[in-house]
């Protein structure tokens, strides 16, 4: 899977909008949205709002954690802990990019988000990376990741299913039941 | 291209896949042995008599490639001993336990894993003892010893560099960790791409260009 598809999936969440226009409601495969009334909030997938905002149709509401402070607050929790810590969205990453590209003039601080949920990023890598050590070191054969967005799943992936690959086959080389080791899962 | 092209990928365990290059190549390296019956006609064909038609003695030494080795070992018919490659032996292990992230495996491979695997196809009739103990110490200390050693700093190199030159990193990996490398290199630069809005814009396909195709403009002119 690539990045672009995990964007795809991303852009399914919902934003709230204000339309400068009005439109009926609108009834489509996934859901009916609507109706649109200028100055009136209305919540819309992401690519909708895009769409509308490229089109100058509409202002965008930045969502409730997109907020200097509530991110801040995530970083330092996320550096405290040594599991991970639950995001705010699961499409964190995507959704900082994509309303940051398109909608930065709608968003208060946008380069200071920008910065913080990056580090939240690399700090949350470098942790996976620990993490994926320590389950290679003690050849464990499953884990728990809980709170792991599809998009840092989908980076470190293919990686690292095809090393625990390896790493399996070496292990069950000599014929099952003569090693003990393989065994033991 | 790259997607639309599913190779069949090396075995790495007992029983190699039958149409993978990879173990294709890796099957061609040479084993050290020597010959325990006379091979009538075939010391030519070993590399060694100097006309066809010389036989081999027994008991002369051999190099033969892992291929035919696994074809004429048998554990009833003694027609060859085969010995453990020194990179095998007792001696190299304590290298690899020692520390695994030194050594190149390149150099010593470049199959250190599948032709390693591979090994322990032939447990020795002779001192079943030694070949047990070899084997079973090889295959759970020091092979896998090795791959997990030598994994964070695969895992490292192939997340952190992003537009660096990685050849120097790549010269010591072993056929097997480097495609691991290039599969950690592209979850990464696909993710950087995308960071920076490539991924949206359309190229042409790396087959294109290859071509060297002249552009509409430049045949007008």
């Amino acid at each position: 899977m690539e990045p672009a598809e995990a964007e795809f999936l991303a852009e399914k969440e919902l934003v709230t909008i204000v339309p400068n226009f009005s439109l009926d409601r609108i009834h489509l495969i996934g859901g009916d949205l609507g109706p649109f009334n200028p100055g009136l909030p209305v919540e819309v997938p992401v690519w909708l709002a895009i769409n509308l905002k490229q089109r100058q149709k509409c202002r965008l509401i930045p969502p409730e954690w997109m907020d200097v402070e509530k991110l801040e607050e995530i970083r330092d929790q996320e550096r405290k802990e040594d599991t991970f810590t639950p995001m705010p969205s699961p499409y964190y990453m995507e959704l900082t990019k994509l309303l940051l590209n398109y909608a930065s003039d709608n968003i208060p601080k946008a380069d200071e988000i920008r910065t913080l949920v990056k580090d939240t990023w690399d700090t949350r890598l470098a942790k996976l990376r620990l993490s994926a050590d320590s389950f290679v070191r003690q050849q464990e054969a499953h884990a728990k990741l809980d709170n792991l967005t599809l998009m840092e799943i989908n980076t470190t992936g293919t990686f690292l299913t095809q090393a625990l690959d390896h790493m399996y086959k070496l292990r069950t080389n000599l014929q099952p039941g003569q090693s003990s080791q393989s065994q033991d899962f | 291209m790259a997607e639309a092209y599913f190779p069949v990928g090396p075995g790495l365990g007992l029983e190699e896949n039958f149409l993978s290059l990879d173990d294709i190549l890796m099957s061609q390296e040479k084993l050290p042995g020597r010959a325990e019956s006379a091979l009538p006609r075939l010391a030519f064909a070993l590399g060694q008599g100097s006309k066809p038609g010389d036989s081999l003695p027994e008991g002369s030494k051999l190099e033969i490639p892992l291929w035919l080795a696994k074809g004429l070992h048998d554990s009833k018919r003694r027609i060859i001993f085969l010995e453990l490659p020194k990179i095998y032996k007792e001696a190299w292990r304590t290298v690899f336990s020692a520390d695994a992230n030194v050594v190149d495996l390149h150099k010593m491979g470049p199959y250190y894993y599948g032709f390693g695997s591979q090994l322990l196809n032939f447990d020795n009739p002779e001192n079943p003892e030694i070949a047990q103990t070899i084997l079973q110490a090889f295959n759970s200390a020091s092979l896998l010893q090795t791959f997990i050693s030598r994994f964070r700093r695969v895992m490292d190199c192939s997340q952190n560099a992003y537009n660096e030159d990685t050849s120097a990193l790549v010269a010591r990996l072993d056929e097997l960790e480097r495609a691991l490398f290039r599969a950690g290199q592209k979850g990464l630069n696909d993710f950087q791409c995308w960071e920076k809005g490539h991924a949206s814009q359309i190229t042409a396909s790396s087959l294109i260009q290859n071509y060297g195709k002249r552009k509409f403009t430049e045949v007008e002119g």
